[in-house]
């Protein structure tokens, strides 16, 4: 009973226990009271983003769970042990407040993916949307309809793939699908992990089992992502193409689309090309664009349409540098974003390195 | 003056700009508004908006569309702005051109309801978006791309109209269409918005689509339904009075004037929905057929006096009278206490709220002819001879922009006098106030 709960603790013996653990607990808060003040504007989520993400972590991390406590009972009660299927399917813990307590969503490569599709997400929705006028359906509906056959199908397979991703995102409902392969493994273990019955073998075979065949059936090509790269690839827009096609991806919302654009125009790997874009300085944005030889007025249109949908991006300081921006010899641009072209893994080894041995 | 019509024009607007931002030329409606906004005649565009988004325009080089509210004397206006780079110049257009009234609490209009399932569309009525939980029975993914009308079918309501035409027609949202779920034959109910690009055209709809349960008839709601709202709303809502109410205290240390002021709004639209949850689960309870209000010997007059007193504090703050039935009076009916005094506390709460300061509010008992009755009269701005049946429905209020009420009172106060054998009427000419009739069996 919880009165008994509170009654505990306050007898003679442990009152400078107590006494102790408040002053470590004020100690914490205080520190992180610190840390938050001094972080640099830019660098702290805005609210929208943070309760995005929260939701977005919940979401992912709940969706892996159910999926692990549902195989995982069906096959406690295959083996006859009904009783403790049923207590794993009704078992409640609080999965995501362990993870984070344990420090594990601390990880720089999960939190990272979950915040690039959070800032997509509201990117996108923040978009103008862009019209052709009359009749004229929209861009990845018009795909759709391509006589060429593999760009239709690609292009039907990204409207299924950015509604279930959007239906996810408007319900809290995450599927846990949209993660890429090594990520989603790592966080089927973790979720595994914290749901298991230390004391019973029977049940810790059976979420690991579990766990496996979550593992098998992840599909990371049916990623909104990886849809939207593939269309890119069928597309393979020229020169005279691309422009408009950038521009209208953006009047479409399909922030996805455009990335995948961008990334197969540019050579950049998907990543380094989302990463550009959600960016809201924007310079290495712009040098892309250039990498590509866009011109004046598609750049402008792009970083129009980007601030309007989020007001963080400076379009009058944009226009103060248009002209240069503009002048830039695309092999120049090419250059300077050329490290970005490496491997993720030889990048990730090169700043580790750097952090090093500024130390 | 106003260089548009009330019902926002779709007149476009048109003006030059050079390249220093002041107006070269102007149609008369952009003129009128540059004045307004203290510009002189080839000076420096006024309208900080529209210098602003022309300015743009010229140094990006490039078409800049947006909606901007400008405001106007006692008015906002709302237009969607283009401006076109010519060289050094820009030629601005502006169309739209809708007043916005100062701000109202309930606009209404604007929302779409939360419950239902959320479908869109892009400018061709091309589905672009199902979301999954109302997809039961069929395959959502498979209608990507398709015409809106692949899976709905649109049905004429009980007037024969078709809301989606006139939305459609006229690029507003539209309420209540009804329509059939092709690929299962579910009957539901839409209501949609319009998603506008920069320049105000027609992007496609954002909807919703609500369910309708064939053995719920009309708009009677279901016991369940009212015992959930009940429980699931009175909790969270007094929650959220009591913080924003402290928020508005500065409880918790000082916060700006402003803040302190959306907590106020934000305590008093909770108590708002308070009383609306207050009202449908009486509603509830008076539409069942088996509902009888008590039939005991009560005094009419008693339970004036008591109503009108019950209201004197917020008389006295509106700096309205109310004159009651003196202490010696007596009018004997048969009727419920508790419901009797809900009808009339009803009615005086109305009188004080539409009654000019300095007036007074008349309650006044009698027997006449083998009925009891008490009348409330005002002396505020009355109810027009056509709306005078309507003030008794549902969710029915004369005017919706009034602050407070949510169209449920008169409507139940009504039931309750006809369930105990009685009636309630009004009597009104407009400018003179209004007098509500409550009629009960003499005692």
């Amino acid at each position: 009973m919880p009165a008994v709960e509170h009654e505990r603790g306050w007898t003679p013996d442990l009152l400078s226990a107590r006494a102790a653990r408040a002053d470590a607990r004020a100690e914490r808060d205080l520190s992180a009271a610190i840390k938050d003040f001094l972080l640099p504007d830019e660098a702290r989520l805005d609210d929208r983003t943070r309760h995005a993400l929260g939701e977005l972590v919940r979401g992912t991390i709940g969706a892996v769970e159910v999926a692990v406590r549902r195989h995982a009972a069906r096959l406690l009660a295959e083996r006859g042990a009904a009783d403790r299927a049923e207590a794993l399917l009704t078992a409640r813990v609080d999965v995501a407040g362990r993870l984070i307590h344990a420090g594990l969503l601390r990880d720089p490569d999960m939190m990272g993916e979950l915040l690039a599709r959070v800032r997509q997400d509201l990117l996108a929705s923040g978009l103008p949307l862009a019209t052709g006028g009359g009749d004229e359906p929209s861009l990845v509906v018009r795909l759709a309809a391509a006589p060429d056959a593999v760009v239709a199908r690609a292009a039907a397979a990204l409207l299924v793939a950015d509604n279930r991703r959007r239906d996810a995102a408007e319900r809290a409902a995450a599927n846990g699908g949209e993660l890429p392969a090594e990520l989603h493994h790592r966080l089927v273990w973790w979720v595994a992990a914290a749901i298991r019955e230390p004391t019973d073998h029977d049940i810790d075979r059976a979420i690991a089992e579990a766990a496996l065949r979550a593992v098998a059936a992840h599909d990371e090509g049916e990623r909104a992502d990886a849809v939207a790269m593939r269309l890119a690839a069928a597309i393979a827009p020229n020169a005279r193409e691309l422009p408009d096609l950038l521009v209208e991806a953006l009047g479409d919302r399909r922030v996805g689309l455009f990335t995948a654009l961008l990334a197969q125009a540019s050579g950049l790997p998907h990543e380094a090309a989302r990463a550009i874009t959600l960016e809201p300085a924007g310079d290495r944005l712009w040098l892309s664009l250039r990498a590509v030889a866009l011109d004046r007025a598609t750049i402008a249109r792009i970083a129009l349409a980007l601030s309007e949908a989020e007001p963080a991006r400076d379009i009058e300081a944009f226009a103060d540098q248009l002209d240069a921006i503009v002048a830039i010899d695309p092999l120049a641009a090419r250059a300077a974003l050329l490290p970005m072209t490496l491997h993720a893994d030889y990048r990730a080894a090169i700043r580790a390195l750097v952090r090093s041995d500024a130390r | 003056m106003n260089a548009f019509d009330s019902s926002g024009s779709a007149a476009v607007a048109h003006a030059i700009l050079d390249a220093d931002g002041a107006l070269l030329s102007a149609d008369p409606a952009l003129e009128a508004l540059h004045a307004r906004a203290g510009g002189i005649v080839g000076g420096v565009m006024a309208v900080p908006q529209l210098a602003t988004i022309a300015r743009l325009a010229r140094r990006l080089g490039i078409v800049v569309s947006r909606r901007v509210t400008v405001a106007d004397d006692e008015a906002d206006i709302d237009l969607w702005v283009r401006a076109q780079p010519e060289g050094e110049r820009v030629r601005l257009a502006a169309s739209g051109w809708t007043e916005m009234p100062a701000w109202r609490p309930s606009r209404g209009g604007a929302t779409l309801p939360g419950d239902g399932w959320r479908w869109e569309t892009d400018g061709s009525l091309r589905l672009t978006f199902v979301s999954l939980d109302g997809a039961t029975g069929f395959d959502p993914f498979a209608l990507l791309g398709r015409p809106l009308t692949a899976l709905f079918g649109f049905d004429e309501g009980e007037d024969g109209a078709m809301p989606i035409l006139d939305a459609l027609a006229r690029r507003r949202p539209f309420r209540d269409q009804p329509a059939t779920l092709r690929p299962t034959g579910g009957a539901v109910r839409l209501d949609a918005l319009v998603r506008p690009d920069p320049q105000g055209a027609f992007g496609g709809l954002t909807g919703t689509a609500r369910p309708i349960d064939p053995d719920v008839q009309g708009d009677t709601m279901p016991a369940t339904f009212t015992a959930g709202l009940d429980r699931a709303l009175r909790a969270p809502l007094a929650r959220i009075v009591a913080n924003a109410d402290s928020i508005h205290a500065r409880a918790d240390g000082p916060i700006d004037d402003d803040y302190a002021d959306y907590a106020a709004d934000i305590a008093s639209a909770g108590r708002h929905l308070l009383g609306l949850v207050d009202d449908l689960v009486d509603l509830r309870a008076i539409e069942k057929p088996d509902f009888h209000p008590a039939a005991e010997p009560i005094d009419l007059a008693d339970v004036a006096r008591r109503a009108a007193g019950l209201l004197a504090v917020r008389a006295d703050r509106a700096g309205v009278g109310i004159v009651r039935p003196g202490f010696d009076a007596r009018v004997p009916a048969i009727g419920d206490f508790g419901r009797t005094l809900q009808i009339l506390v009803n009615l005086v709460g109305n009188a004080v709220r539409y009654s000019p300061a300095g007036t007074s509010v008349e309650v006044v008992a009698a027997s006449t002819e083998g009925r009891a009755t008490v009348t409330v009269a005002d002396r505020g701005k009355g109810i027009a001879p056509d709306d005078q049946a309507r003030v008794f429905e549902k969710f029915e209020r004369v005017d919706p922009t009034e602050p407070g009420g949510n169209g449920l009172g008169l409507f139940i106060a009504r039931r309750l006098a006809r369930a105990m054998g009685g009636d309630l009427t009004v009597a009104s000419t407009p400018g003179e106030g209004a007098r509500f009739t409550l009629t009960l069996p003499a005692g």
